[in-house]
């Protein structure tokens, strides 16, 4: 949890591999980086087993590259696709049990806040929509009513992706699946609903096909976390197996159910506007000036 | 054999996008070498992939093609690339930027 974990004992460096060398000398650890300087820095992210063209790696290297300070960030994930990519990564990940995640997270989160006091180390949850809406809703709800101060990022791909293709929670009503033939016959759960229902300070929705928008709005729910209390992502990404989206149309797909269904949205309660605007100097939530008095 | 992205460094020296770098969804496999272009006297460096990373999406193509209109990434065999970076020779820059130090490298 501090720059020194991934630095060499004097006299190792020689013997590690090359990608190793290049993320402690050219990693993104103790500096600030951001979208626009993708591809020339080494990220943090490695090579992974996932799908070739899925829009949730896609999501996940984005984030990485989005954390505030990587180095003082843990992942918390459970069983999905995402752990596959997620676990890949120069950060601390922690593998629940299936649907715990956000149990291990409140834990965990709160043992930092003992160890460590003021200095922030943030705890990311990452898990896909079976893992958060359907087996672990419990967990999840209950960390965001206890007002658990770390961020929940769903990565909702609308279907179990990993095993075959069941209907999830989030799947889409009269959607037919390999293991659901006859179509689902429930509307979509509402979480972002939830999510503020259950007080979260910062609820968004967001298709990974806007890369600036990805990094402001986990810059944001990571940076609130810290103080305010629990922060919520709903990021669509498409499993262009379970879906048959040809790989090179998948964010075509993204681009039409952002139109259609998956609009950008973000909500931000007063005390983390207030709280971004004091502490991070985000201009759009500095107090307007006031208007001029319209002449008598 | 397999396909892999082939990004051709004249359209892609024209102009400085780098959209592809943003949108390929495998870590460290689109690098950007601020240079490559300066040496032929074009105004930008361009993107160029790491072969043994890419695993032949071609989701760059449909970014290069419909978002940026550059059309300069193309789809093609491995064995018929006459030249290739791979992880293993690319060199990241202390000031920022990557350089593939032998590429082009040939990939027979």
């Amino acid at each position: 949890m501090s720059l020194d974990y991934v630095k060499f004992s004097p006299g190792f460096d020689k013997f590690m591999p090359k990608e190793y060398r290049d993320m402690v000398e050219h990693g993104p650890f103790g500096k600030k980086t951001t979208v626009s300087q993708m591809g020339s820095f080494k990220e943090i992210l490695e090579e992974h087993p996932m799908c070739a063209g899925c829009a949730m790696t896609l999501f996940i290297r984005l984030a990485m590259i989005s954390f505030p300070n990587p180095e003082d960030t843990i992942t918390v994930g459970t069983a999905g696709c995402g752990r596959l990519a997620i676990s890949q990564a120069a950060i601390p990940f922690v593998y629940g049990n299936y649907g715990d995640q956000n149990a291990v997270a409140s834990g965990l989160s709160r043992g930092l806040k003992l160890r460590f006091g003021d200095i922030p180390k943030d705890v990311v949850v990452m898990a896909g929509d079976g893992g958060m809406a359907d087996i672990g809703f419990s967990m999840t709800l209950h960390s965001w009513f206890r007002k658990e101060r770390f961020t929940t990022i769903m990565l909702d791909n609308e279907v179990y992706g990993n095993t075959g293709g069941q209907e999830s929670g989030m799947t889409n009503k009269g959607q037919v699946l390999k293991m659901a033939p006859l179509g689902k016959k429930f509307e979509k759960m509402d979480m972002i609903g939830m999510a503020k229902l259950a007080g979260c300070a910062y609820v968004a929705t967001v298709v990974p096909n806007n890369p600036r928008r990805v990094e402001s709005v986990i810059k944001k729910a990571v940076l609130i976390a810290r103080e305010i209390g629990p922060t919520y992502i709903q990021a669509y990404t498409s499993c262009n197996i379970e879906y048959s989206i040809p790989t090179d149309k998948v964010l075509e797909d993204a681009k039409s159910v952002e139109t259609d269904r998956y609009a950008f949205s973000e909500y931000v309660s007063d005390e983390a506007k207030e709280y971004l605007a004091t502490r991070y100097g985000f201009k759009e939530y500095l107090p307007k000036p006031a208007a001029a008095l319209p002449k008598a | 054999m397999y396909l892999v992205a082939d990004i051709d460094v004249d359209i892609c020296a024209a102009t400085s996008c780098k959209l592809c770098t943003q949108y390929c969804p495998e870590a460290n496999t689109i690098l950007y070498d601020d240079n490559a272009g300066k040496e032929k006297g074009l105004k930008y460096g361009a993107a160029y992939v790491a072969v043994d990373r890419c695993k032949g999406c071609a989701q760059c193509v449909w970014v290069c093609d419909n978002m940026a209109k550059h059309h300069a990434i193309t789809m093609v065999m491995i064995d018929q690339l006459p030249k290739a970076a791979i992880t293993d020779r690319i060199t990241y820059l202390d000031q920022g930027g990557t350089k593939a130090l032998a590429a082009p490298v040939e990939v027979a």
